[in-house]
């Protein structure tokens, strides 16, 4: 074995550098037998393997050297980022690689019940690397997996990455990023949680913005969700306010589209009290766990019973606005007030 | 068309200049009736100005350089200087850094500045080797002409200048705090009677001087004095007191108290008004007020004051959200601070430095009238500064009855006249106070409520509603009118006026912004108080019986 692939029951939350902090998490949420959507993680020995035997790595270097290239425009910046994604992109994954992830995926389609079961794939950084990598959702398939778990790899290129690497004075050939590959959950709803208020950092309050389809809506900001606040320490719902949800995402045959929002929808809430406060418990029981205010991502699964429909696709720290000095909000007040 | 003030430069209003350059000038109500007499203008209101502007420019304001001023008929207008959205964004940083210790630490930059001002006065005198009042008359004319110069130049630009820097931050502060009140509770913060509540219960210099007072007349009444206070007018009972020992005492303990805190007249700055220490009898008629009373009325309210305050503070901060809660609690505090030092500064800045001015220009009033140059001592408010320095080497070789006539016989057609409230185009008033509360001290806009179908509007200063009768008292000297359970209507009221609270049962003012003198009393005091009406003093009609709503700000007169 190369240390390539892990089942999420083989990790926990030590596993960071192994195969990044969002796996390592999954794989700890897994152990506590939290619902989590079944998979396995791609280790950053499996991505920098795969740079390094594929020729990719090699490459990139020379492409770096060579060309001395300025990064700082921003057209140089996405010429470069074209350019090395592409490299990686074409290279094929060695065949004992290869063949190590597709058994794990045809064990996953058997675990699942379903031949050529959706996945998604998600980027998964190592501790304190920058940038912003990517994750795809509803890839079907042999080879439709093994291109998108390159896709991640490759985002690791994208400009964002390039350019906080080179702000950062890290080096830009390479950053290593772990794979989670979980079965995709379509998702009748879905959203963030923080088990404390990320504006105020009041602790004693919990919040949920959640919208109908997949989280991406609400993670991107994209529409206004549903927000609801319950307490803390008995989970009562205190607060449930409506929001436009102008638009949704979901999935469609490969991949997921975004549309309107159906006028009904955007003028009911997409969860029930119910589900509204299972979210919230496991959340207690993450912030638990990992000892600080969580922000975690969560989905309503179709057609599966309360509480079963409730999974839990990722959680971190979360961060907590750093909350002005008084003496400064008042003086920005008189500042707003009296500038007229 | 240039307004004529007095013949003096200066003060000048342009009807169509000053309009087009300032959008709107008010009438300051509250400084400026009884019109002012050029001594006046000339001195106290010179550096009162001189102080705004000080202020402004030192602490950078972001939005006014403080204010201009007007005179038409001897009543002052004012309006602010604002400044250009440039300027407001070249001052905002400096403002952030001047603004901070006064959020921080109000008392301390306030409890620096006048133990500085009172040494000021005390060194003042002292150098001259002055105590008691007639000491002025040892000084040579030379000395006493230093004196007035060191007055007019030195310590009125000091007092101005401490004045308006604190007057500036205190309104700032609590013109943030009613902003954001109004942004949280979605209510404005002047007719909000929980917003009063919060500010009341603090004990200014003043309520200190007043409690003096009372004990004065407790220890008058424990030495078996008190038939004397009540069988003889205020000038006799000093005169009487001499004939017993225990009256000498009380006699003595009196001279005491007014040596040092004898130093106001019942009008700041105007130096026309006999002042505490020259005119002992201003004391006794106060003193015969409260005599009666057992427990001085504001030390009965005041644990009852506070504590509801208190209560309120606690409640208040849970409505707050918490992101916002300890902003709001420290604008809390720098607005009570501020509201209370309103109440404190009078003491230190108006008075101190008005009575030393009345010491001055008495003098000099009599001297002049001595040697020939005016008929009657009190001509010499109708003198400019710069006339006084005219004529006071060559004692007696200077007429200044060409300067007195022609302004003593313009300021007694002033008296006739009712000022105009503004000039100008009101609809921009708003816009003109908003860039600069300090602006509120002297005037404010009522805010009307037609649904109410009250005879006027006004702010909710003080809590509680009652029904009385009215009596209109236009000047200090006429408060004594006022009977016990009465409703004080006035167009506003200074620290002269304290000692009333104790009988009457509410207060209606014309002007005055929410840390103006009548609002802080009334609420120390616990009686219902509606400010800022405008026209209070023309409406209502003594012994007419009015309904003073201090819930909502409104005032009905209940038979028209």
């Amino acid at each position: 074995m190369n240390n390539w692939i892990y089942w999420l029951e083989e990790l926990g939350h030590g596993a960071n550098d192994l195969v990044g902090k969002k796996c390592a998490n999954l794989g700890e949420m897994t152990c506590m037998g939290l619902r989590v959507p079944p998979g396995f993680a791609l280790s950053l020995k499996a991505c920098t393997d795969f740079m390094t035997l594929s020729g990719a790595m090699d490459e990139i270097k020379d492409y770096l050297d060579k060309a001395e290239r300025d990064l700082d425009g921003v057209e140089a910046l996405n010429e470069v980022s074209a350019h090395l994604r592409s490299v990686v992109d074409s290279k094929e994954m060695p065949e004992e690689m290869k063949n190590a992830v597709l058994s794990c995926y045809r064990r996953l389609c058997e675990r699942c019940n379903t031949p050529d079961v959706a996945v998604s794939t998600r980027s998964a950084g190592a501790k304190s690397h920058p940038g912003q990598y990517e994750t795809h959702l509803n890839v079907k398939g042999e080879s439709d997996v093994l291109d998108f778990i390159k896709k991640v790899w490759s985002s690791a290129f994208n400009p964002r990455s390039l350019a906080a690497r080179k702000r950062l004075g890290l080096p830009l050939h390479s950053d290593p990023i772990g794979v989670a590959v979980l079965r995709m959950v379509d998702a009748r709803a879905a959203g963030v949680l923080f088990t404390a208020d990320p504006n105020t950092g009041d602790h004693s309050k919990m919040i949920i913005e959640a919208n109908w389809g997949l989280g991406e809506s609400v993670v991107g900001g994209e529409a206004v969700p549903d927000m609801f606040i319950l307490r803390k320490d008995n989970l009562e719902i205190l607060d449930k306010k409506l929001g436009g949800k102008g638009r949704i995402v979901k999935c469609c045959d490969r991949g997921i589209v975004e549309e309107q929002t159906p006028c009904d929808q955007k003028e009911t809430f997409c969860l029930t009290d119910e589900e509204i406060v299972e979210i919230a418990r496991l959340g207690k029981v993450l912030e638990k766990r990992f000892g600080v205010p969580q922000d975690t991502e969560w989905a309503v699964e179709h057609g599966r019973a309360h509480p079963e429909s409730v999974v839990l696709l990722q959680t971190r720290p979360e961060v907590i606005a750093k909350k002005a000095d008084p003496l400064d909000q008042v003086i920005n007040m008189m500042v707003g007030r009296f500038s007229c | 068309m240039l307004h004529d003030a007095y013949g003096l430069s200066f003060y000048e209003f342009d009807d169509e200049k000053d309009p087009k350059e300032y959008d709107v000038l008010l009438c300051d109500v509250v400084h400026g009736r009884p019109p002012m007499k050029p001594t006046y203008m000339g001195i106290g209101w010179y550096w009162y100005y001189h102080g705004v502007r000080y202020g402004a420019e030192t602490l950078c304001l972001p939005s006014t350089h403080g204010w201009d001023s007007r005179f038409v008929n001897g009543y002052p207008y004012i309006t602010a200087i604002r400044t250009t959205p440039e300027e407001a964004k070249a001052r905002e940083p400096i403002f952030r850094e001047k603004i901070k210790p006064f959020l921080e630490n109000f008392d301390g930059v306030w409890d620096a500045l006048k133990t500085d001002l009172l040494n000021t006065y005390k060194a003042a005198k002292e150098s001259r080797g002055l105590k008691e009042w007639n000491d002025i008359r040892k000084l040579s004319n030379h000395e006493l002409l230093s004196f007035f110069l060191d007055f007019a130049f030195v310590m009125n630009r000091k007092e101005g200048e401490t004045h308006f820097i604190m007057l500036m931050a205190a309104y700032y502060i609590s013109g943030m705090f009613q902003e954001m009140w109004h942004s949280l509770f979605g209510i404005e913060a002047s007719i909000d009677p929980n917003f009063h509540t919060l500010m009341s219960g603090f004990e200014a210099m003043d309520i200190t001087f007043t409690r003096g007072l009372w004990k004065l007349g407790r220890m008058a009444v424990d030495s078996g004095l008190e038939q004397v206070f009540k069988d003889n007018d205020d000038a006799a009972v000093i005169e009487k007191l001499k004939e017993s020992e225990a009256g000498r005492k009380w006699a003595d303990a009196y001279h005491e108290f007014l040596l040092e805190h004898g130093w106001r007249a019942d009008r700041m700055h105007a130096y026309d008004y006999p002042t505490w220490l020259e005119k002992p009898s201003i004391g006794i008629a106060r003193i015969k007020f409260m005599m009666s009373e057992e427990v001085f009325p504001f030390d009965a309210n005041r644990e009852r004051v506070s504590k509801a305050r208190q209560e309120a503070e606690k409640e208040i901060l849970t409505k707050v959200p918490e992101a916002q809660r300890e902003a709001f609690a420290l604008l809390m505090k720098g607005a009570q601070k501020a509201a209370y030092w309103s109440e404190d500064h009078g003491y230190y800045c108006d008075f101190y430095v008005g009575a030393m001015g009345r010491w001055i220009l008495t003098e000099f009033g009599r001297r002049f009238a001595e040697a020939g140059s005016i008929d009657d001592p009190e001509d010499i408010h109708y003198l400019h500064p710069n006339e006084i320095r005219k004529a006071a080497i060559p004692l007696g070789r200077v007429n200044l009855r060409h300067y007195v006539e022609p302004r003593k016989q313009q300021h007694n057609k002033n008296l006739e006249i009712e000022p105009a409230p503004f000039y100008g185009d009101i609809s921009k008033a708003q816009l003109v106070l908003r860039s600069d509360p300090t602006l509120t001290v002297s005037t404010q806009l009522p805010i009307v409520r037609e649904e109410l179908k009250a005879d006027l509007y006004g702010a909710a200063s003080a809590p509680g509603i009652v029904d009385g009768v009215a009596r209109v008292i236009m000047r200090s000297e006429d408060l004594f009118q006022v009977q016990p359970g009465e409703i004080l209507v006035a167009p506003g009221t200074s620290a002269a006026w304290t000692v009333v609270f104790s009988v009457i049962s509410g207060v209606v003012s014309d002007g005055g912004g929410f840390v103006s003198h009548p609002i802080i009393m009334a609420r120390e005091f616990g009686i219902p108080c509606v400010s800022g009406c405008v026209e209070g003093t023309q409406k209502v009609k003594t012994g007419q019986r009015i309904r003073v709503n201090g819930d909502l700000g409104v005032v009905y007169i209940l038979d028209k």
